[in-house]
């Protein structure tokens, strides 16, 4: 097979299924498991796509087989298809766990794939107008996802989401038409490679405003108002999906746009960087500690995972941007377990709870253990003894924090003796609870061989540095 | 040109930002829409004059046209446009959310909408005890959706 048609296959797959599931009523479970087929077979051709870039090098292909600045390119590096697998990844194990439940709304299987389609074609395109039209693709099936079983305050959840993300999308838009405006072309190594004669100023106020569009996206402190309101109704495989799969696009974005393209931007505002993502760290901490609800508490916890990445992203240099893109990773696997977990009841499901509950503190030998690692490096990594001590020092109070309010959910949830609410009244179906087995297996058997994961990480990175100042 | 141009762009911003913080929904929506709009004349704008680098002042990136005559830079032109189908497949997915919440509440203000799902919520505890979403048996709240919009 040759590289340009795997690059497609990805994307394909579930882009052609979803257009035709549209007209099918996705509530039979066929229609479910043939969702489920194409979103596996985007699944292995992404692995293969990882395996190929690994040992040949970035793929690339450019539309309709024009020139290079003709057609549109599609590109493959390390850094994107390792965020394609994991996505795609969550986005299919939500998917089974809720035809397992039992789906409840025909269009559920048609938007998951189109979310699929439009994640793993943003994480493969090489052009930054098509990154933007694939994003508005994957944000609006999953506007329409956050509605998903049509109670009040999903509904509600599903309109803060879009109203504030349809923001962030504007803003980046404009961060686009001014990046086009400065460098005449919207292939990403030519806008690299242009924007380094460019006027510094404006350079200043498109990297502000593509940082805020992605902060928004991914709940950073300043811009995380309208996390917990969406986060905290959406149905378990819904918050699964937009916790562990949307949020990727920040991560993505902020590192192929920070990393690669605008790194000397990055560089200058990595202060600022870091004073924003110690903040997360904190506010999302001690947010989560105050609140009862799991799913809250959850959702407060994404904000302060996603500091790390940010922290990590701000410190910079081949060992930073590893660490974010493994931190990246190993925080969807984290929140999608948890997230699903949430919202099953049974035998096992608190020991797969608890295995999330670890690996979201770090405790080896879950996989969170890994990224804390990689964080702590490089911490260790920055320039400056001060700097060095406060990171460190950071890191450490942030897993204290997590270890309480993860222990603390975990009591409430699963060890009190009374049951609130019903809880154990009726057992999740056991198929649902075996696939979140399966998936806190594979956190813990990622955290035993780290290797192949610490491989893509340094990857990603050494893809970056080379793509953003040759 | 350029000046009279970033003045429409931000007047159009600034006016869609007001109405999106207003506390009508229908209005937050055509703040939006507003918002979008200004984004679409900001990337016609950048069409106008040419970047510096890598591109002549004034050149764009289609084959030379016989004669000298001038032409109007074609790529933020399906910019704008994909971007206005984008927006206004966003916009309606908007209002049949709107729609929703008024069919359930029978108003379209968030603060009567939010009030509204206090007492609901209320009323719920005071039945018996919240229950958790995703069971099979959330009938209860549904139920009351429907009663209260007939």
């Amino acid at each position: 097979m040759t590289g340009s048609t795997l690059l497609l296959l990805p994307v394909g797959f579930p882009w052609v299924l979803a257009v035709a599931l549209a007209l099918l009523d996705g509530r039979r479970s066929w229609v479910g498991w043939l969702a489920v087929a194409g979103l596996g077979a985007s699944l292995v051709s992404a692995f293969l796509l990882v395996h190929r870039i690994l040992r040949e090098g970035p793929v690339e292909m450019v539309t309709g087989g024009g020139p290079a600045g003709v057609g549109i390119v599609l590109r493959a590096d390390v850094l994107g298809a390792t965020f394609a697998v994991v996505s795609v990844g969550v986005i299919l194990v939500s998917l089974v766990y809720e035809v397992f439940v039992g789906v409840r709304s025909r269009t559920f299987p048609t938007l998951v794939l189109f979310l699929a389609a439009g994640l793993s074609g943003l994480f493969l395109t090489g052009d930054i107008f098509n990154f933007y039209v694939f994003f508005e693709v994957s944000m609006t099936a999953a506007y329409v996802l956050t509605g998903y079983r049509e109670q009040d305050y999903q509904v509600r959840g599903a309109f803060i989401f879009a109203v504030v993300n349809l923001l962030g999308s504007v803003i980046f838009l404009i961060a686009i038409a001014a990046l086009y405006h400065v460098t005449g072309t919207l292939e990403m190594a030519g806008v690299a490679e242009r924007l380094r004669e460019v006027n510094p100023n404006s350079l200043i106020t498109i990297a502000t405003a593509i940082f805020v569009a992605f902060a928004l996206k991914l709940g950073l402190f300043p811009f995380h108002f309208w996390l917990p309101a969406v986060y905290v109704g959406s149905h378990a495989p819904v918050a699964a999906i937009l916790s562990g799969a949307l949020a990727n696009i920040g991560n993505y974005g902020l590192l192929r746009f920070g990393g690669a393209i605008l790194s000397e931007e990055l560089a200058l505002g990595a202060m600022a960087v870091l004073v924003l993502g110690s903040a997360s760290i904190i506010y999302g901490a001690l947010q989560a500690i105050s609140r009862r609800d799991v799913s809250e508490v959850l959702a407060y916890s994404a904000i302060g995972q996603v500091g790390y990445v940010l922290v990590a992203l701000g410190i910079g240099g081949a060992v930073g941007l590893s660490a974010a893109v493994v931190y990246a990773v190993v925080n969807s696997l984290n929140k999608a377990l948890l997230f699903l977990v949430a919202g099953l009841r049974g035998p096992l499901v608190g020991a797969a709870f608890a295995v999330g509950a670890f690996s979201l503190m770090g405790v080896p030998p879950a996989v969170g253990f890994i990224g804390k690692i990689a964080v702590f490096k490089a911490g260790l990594a920055a320039s400056g003894v001060v700097q060095v001590a406060i990171l460190v020092a950071l890191i450490f109070l942030g897993s204290a924090l997590s270890f309480v309010y993860a222990l603390q959910i975990y009591q409430r949830a699963f060890l009190s003796k009374e049951p609130q609410g019903g809880l154990w009244r009726k057992s999740s179906p056991w198929t649902a609870r075996a696939l979140v087995v399966a998936l806190a297996a594979l956190v813990l058997a990622m955290g035993l061989w780290p290797e192949p994961l610490l491989v893509l990480g340094e990857g990603a990175a050494s893809t970056l540095i080379e793509g953003g100042s040759p | 040109m350029i000046l009279a141009i970033s003045l429409v762009v931000a007047v159009v911003f600034g006016s869609g930002a007001f109405l999106v913080l207003q506390r009508d929904l229908f209005r937050v929506v055509v703040g939006l829409t507003l918002i979008s709009n200004s984004a679409f004349l900001f990337i016609i704008a950048a069409g106008l004059t040419q970047g510096t680098a890598g591109f002549a002042q004034g050149a764009v990136p289609i084959l030379p046209i016989p004669g000298g005559s001038m032409a109007s830079d074609p790529l933020v032109q399906a910019m704008a446009l994909t971007a206005l189908v984008i927006s206004m497949s966003t916009i309606a997915l908007l209002l049949s959310l709107i729609y929703r919440l008024y069919v359930a509440h029978e108003t379209v203000d968030l603060e009567d909408i939010s009030e509204a799902e206090m007492r609901l919520a209320e009323a719920l505890e005071r039945e018996e005890e919240p229950e958790e979403e995703g069971e099979p048996d959330v009938g209860q709240a549904e139920e009351e959706i429907e009663k209260r919009s007939r």
